[in-house]
């Protein structure tokens, strides 16, 4: 039986995003231009995927307002999970929906159609088929192990030295995984889907590995925005391009790769890129020289700001003058410490800065917050907080 | 007033009507019915909404089994709405069935001379003498298309008309102040009062003008004038998106509207602004002077974005004046070709909008259409035309149209005016994330529950702010069916101030730049009436002493505030008639667009 629809797993925060997900889930955030869930459908419908169920939950009005009923010809289908327990829950949501095998992906990772499609074909009687991939330091992510074609076990974080292959996330599932989610027990209170396939396997049933290349993207932390980007850059995914609407003066200068959003605009003298992503309704002071950042939607640089190495949320200001220095840096997300992360700043929805602001490398800036001009900032700042100089 | 649609096709046509009248139920859902004819002809029509008419089908069989049809979606003019009102009408044999959009204004002396004849009626409609004029027609021997043509001769009034035979693959059809569309497909063609009703058969359309015929058969659409003459008219193709139609998974469209106003206004922003330069561009406008004066004529919701581009105007200098359009007349407001009109409609088909338009055009005023339907009879008839490009409006009640008229008056007025404020424009380009943060923080649903045992909610704001207030009560009422009014803050204590009391919530619009005392000052006239007040405001510390419940939006310029606080109000309207279990997309004796005077 042939596979022509997909379930995409978008219920999820991404907590570890903070604070760029207090308004929107981690597959509504920017991989270049565009959110990392419209990449996603790309790759599905390219695969041949022409009927999406989209599972939503955090912040999923994001998600329906943005992509409507059709995508590309694609039909959405939307169910929703009131709340956040696990993927195998997430899938036994859409249920539902799901009549014969089905695709399942993650919303929030990048994958290639190529993946998808070897999973497709590789797909036979078993209640579950998942695509495999060859990558080092697999500790982050989850580890699948393989015999002869057949998975023998699957791993989240694995720390010993077994080889490993990478679990795409990328699975065709048929309807009867459907029973042994229901029967499956919760771990610290969720449904994984690694722990229904492990149930699987216990049972006895085989569970298919289908090797594949292509790329597989995922950004854990902030910061790999900005490696995201860059590698959309460099696989052509996303195009050096200026739209049509942008306006960009005589006198500035756009370095490629560089994509320019619709409605931006680009003042005297500025320097914009490389590898920079500006979203629609952006606007670059004069003299503003901006590189190597991931500039959301209706962001404003001030005239003679320097920014480096920097993501920014939506209607982020950032006032005359002020610098975001580029990384390497040392990063404190709740209570781990990252070491020469190559981040500047990252600055949260509708931060306001009133000019004159330096960053400290490895500033995280929350919502909405406000910093007087002139001040000097550094580590962690909550979100609605006003920074006094 | 109401919605058509017809197919010719080589296969069964039942779904297909079925499909786009589920698509024109904005425009009327009191009953609806369809005709199909298959040899002889078949009619099936419901009180009720869609799904009554649907129930009704599951019980028929073959006899609606046909490949050319027509269908109708009514909300009542003349007659309650029941089965025998609905729509299609049949002549006493049923050989011809007809269904209109309009109003018939000479039916009563066409009534009377048809039962003298010995015709026989059966509805209370206007529209039931047409299928008898027809049958007339073809008892003295006329052909079908004859027939239908001298039967519409006979009108007076607005209509757009379609009628199929017994025995006959082609849908004739007429059209005269009131839309129709026709769509051509491949083997199957298509007419409907508006374009969503076909558009996931086809997207290229013919627009028919007034006093215009159409044949529309299976295998061709054929455009006459009144004399018969045929006409070479123009194939568009739309570029609507069929998908932009559904809910995404939202309850109601109203919602679904509300959550689009971001990307709305991106688009009605795009290319139009360029703010570094400070300088804003409709080159649809180009060859259009600074006016005289402006006259902006519009209803119900449109007429409040008409007030709010009218205080632009004003506050760079040029008169102007906002009117309701079935109040206006041309003949006795002074206008020149100095003086623009500027009609706003969402549809561009409101027919009291139209006709305040028809006579600024006799009066000789230079005319503009601010709409969001292209091609619409607005963007035709006025002299220039200006899209707001809010995308399709399904919910009866208007969100994201309105906040796109807004956006596009004040582009309006920038172009027109000069130059403008730097900061105005830079604000402007920031609303798409100002309203966006209020969908993503806004408190309004928590508050509901607080509000909901009230004898009546009274809006006040001042300046920008005044038309909003107005808007505020309006969607409450449209949608909740509570008593709700909207007033200048001035206003209240010249009367209205005698109906305040604990049970009237009072919501008040502050912006923090204008006004901002004086509106204080009427709030606190109404809390010392022990009213509960809610604030809805850019400046929150200055305001959180004076109110109960204070509704934020993002601090920005006086002009824009409105735009951004109208959205805590579009929700405050959503979320109360949602507590209320009301029919949120489909109100009570509303229609979308109402194309009846």
């Amino acid at each position: 039986m042939s596979v022509s629809s997909a379930v995409v797993l978008a219920a999820g925060e991404g907590v570890r995003l903070r604070p760029l997900t207090r308004n929107r889930p981690k597959p509504m955030l920017p991989a270049g231009t565009r959110p990392v869930l419209e990449h996603v459908f790309d790759q599905l419908i390219d695969a041949g995927l022409g009927s999406i169920t989209v599972v939503v939950g955090y912040r999923g009005d994001r998600i329906r307002s943005h992509f409507g009923s059709t995508y590309r010809d694609a039909e959405l289908t939307y169910v929703e999970q009131h709340h956040q327990l696990g993927t195998a829950h997430a899938l036994a949501v859409a249920a539902p929906v799901v009549d014969g095998p089905t695709v399942v992906v993650n919303g929030d990772q990048l994958v290639d159609r190529r993946i998808v499609e070897a999973v497709v074909a590789g797909h036979d009687a078993s209640p579950v088929t998942l695509g495999v991939l060859e990558r080092q330091a697999i500790g982050e992510y989850g580890g699948v192990l393989l015999e002869n074609g057949a998975v023998s076990e699957l791993v989240e974080n694995p720390t010993d030295e077994r080889p490993y292959r990478l679990n795409a996330g990328v699975y065709v599932v048929e309807p009867s995984l459907f029973e042994t989610i229901e029967r499956l027990e919760p771990v610290d209170g969720e449904l994984s889907l690694v722990d229904a396939i492990n149930a699987l396997l216990a049972a006895g049933e085989s569970v298919r590995g289908v090797r594949s290349d292509g790329y597989w993207l995922d950004a854990t932390y902030p910061w790999d925005l900005l490696d995201v980007s860059r590698s959309l850059f460099d696989a052509g995914i996303v195009q050096d391009a200026v739209a049509e609407s942008a306006t960009v003066h005589e006198s500035a200068v756009v370095l490629s790769p560089t994509v320019v959003d619709r409605g931006c605009e680009i003042g005297p003298g500025a320097v914009v890129g490389p590898d920079t992503c500006l979203g629609e309704n952006v606007t670059i002071g004069s003299n503003a020289v901006v590189k190597r950042s991931v500039i959301d939607a209706e962001t404003r640089i001030g005239p003679n700001a320097t920014v480096d190495d920097c993501v920014t949320g939506v209607g982020v200001d950032v006032g005359h003058g002020s610098i975001v220095p580029g990384g390497p840096s040392d990063v404190r997300v709740g209570d781990r410490f990252f070491e020469g992360e190559p981040i500047g700043a990252l600055l949260a929805d509708r931060v306001t800065d009133r000019g004159g602001v330096t960053y400290v490398p490895g500033t995280i800036v929350g919502a909405a917050a406000e910093i007087d001009a002139g001040a000097v900032v550094h580590g962690t700042i909550p979100a609605d907080a006003e920074v006094r100089s | 007033m109401c919605g058509i649609i017809g197919c010719a096709d080589t296969d069964d046509v039942l779904g297909m009507l079925v499909d786009g009248l589920s698509r024109l139920e904005y425009r009327g859902y009191d009953s609806a019915g369809v005709a199909v004819t298959n040899g002889s002809l078949a009619v099936e029509k419901r009180e009720g909404d869609l799904s009554a008419l649907e129930d009704a089908l599951d019980g028929t069989g073959d006899e609606l089994r046909g490949t050319v049809g027509i269908g109708h979606t009514r909300w009542s003019t003349h007659g309650p709405p029941t089965d025998v009102n609905a729509h299609p009408h049949t002549d006493e044999d049923g050989s011809v069935a007809v269904v209109h959009n309009g109003i018939i204004e000479n039916y009563r002396p066409l009534r009377d001379e048809l039962s003298g004849a010995g015709c026989r009626f059966v509805s209370e409609t206007d529209t039931e003498v047409v299928p008898h004029l027809i049958e007339r027609e073809r008892a003295a021997g006329a052909d079908r298309e004859t027939a239908f043509r001298r039967a519409i001769d006979r009108l007076e009034g607005s209509y757009a008309i379609a009628a199929v035979f017994a025995g006959c693959e082609t849908i004739y059809a007429a059209r005269h102040e009131s839309p129709l569309v026709l769509g051509v497909g491949e083997g199957a063609n298509y007419l409907a009062s508006d374009v969503p009703a076909f558009v996931p058969y086809t997207d290229r359309v013919i627009y028919l003008d007034d006093g215009e015929f159409a044949s529309v058969s299976p295998e061709s659409v054929t455009v006459a004038d009144v004399e018969g003459t045929p006409l070479d008219k123009p194939i568009e193709t739309i570029e609507w998106d069929p998908e932009a139609v559904g809910k995404s998974g939202y309850d109601h469209y109203m919602r679904k509207e509300i959550a689009e106003q971001p990307r709305a206004i991106r688009d009605c922003l795009r290319g139009r602004v360029e703010e570094l330069a400070a300088s804003v561009s409709l080159p649809e406008l180009e060859g259009l002077e600074e006016p005289s004066s402006v006259q902006l004529v519009a209803c119900g919701t449109s007429y409040h974005a008409g007030l709010f581009g009218e205080r632009l105007f004003q506050r760079r200098g040029i008169p102007a004046q906002t009117f309701v359009a079935s109040e206006y007349d041309a003949g006795s407001v002074p206008v020149d070709e100095d003086t623009l009109v500027v009609a706003v409609t969402q549809s561009g088909e409101t027919a009291d909008t139209m006709q305040a338009l028809r006579g600024a055009n006799r009066a000789g005023a230079t005319t503009l259409a601010v709409t969001n339907v292209v091609a619409s009879s607005a963007a035709r008839e006025a002299e220039y035309a200006c899209y707001v490009r809010a995308g399709p409006e399904i919910s009866v009640a208007a969100t994201k149209s309105f906040a796109s008229q807004q956006v596009t008056l004040s582009l309006l007025a920038s172009a027109l005016a000069g130059p403008q404020s730097h900061e105005f424009l830079r604000e402007l380009r920031r609303l798409p994330d100002y309203i966006q943060a209020v969908l993503d923080r806004s408190s309004v649903r928590d508050l509901v529950g607080e509000l909901l045992d009230a004898d009546a909610y009274f809006f006040v704001g001042r300046g920008y702010n005044a038309p909003v207030a107005l808007e505020g009560a309006l969607k409450l009422k449209e949608i909740s069916y509570r008593h709700a009014e909207g007033f200048p803050a001035g206003e209240l204590k010249h009367g209205p101030l005698a109906l305040v009391t604990a049970e009237t919530p009072v919501f008040a619009l502050v912006s923090g730049r204008e006004h901002t005392a004086e509106t204080i000052g009427n709030v606190k006239e109404v809390q010392a009436r022990r009213a509960p007040v809610v604030a809805v405001t850019d400046v929150p510390e200055t305001v959180e002493r004076h109110a109960e419940f204070v509704l934020e939006v993002p601090e920005t310029h006086p002009a824009v505030m409105p735009i951004v606080a109208n959205v805590q109000l579009q929700l405050l309207a959503y979320w109360l008639a949602n507590a209320l279990g009301r029919p949120i997309d489909k109100p009570r004796n509303l229609a979308k667009s109402v194309t009846v005077r």
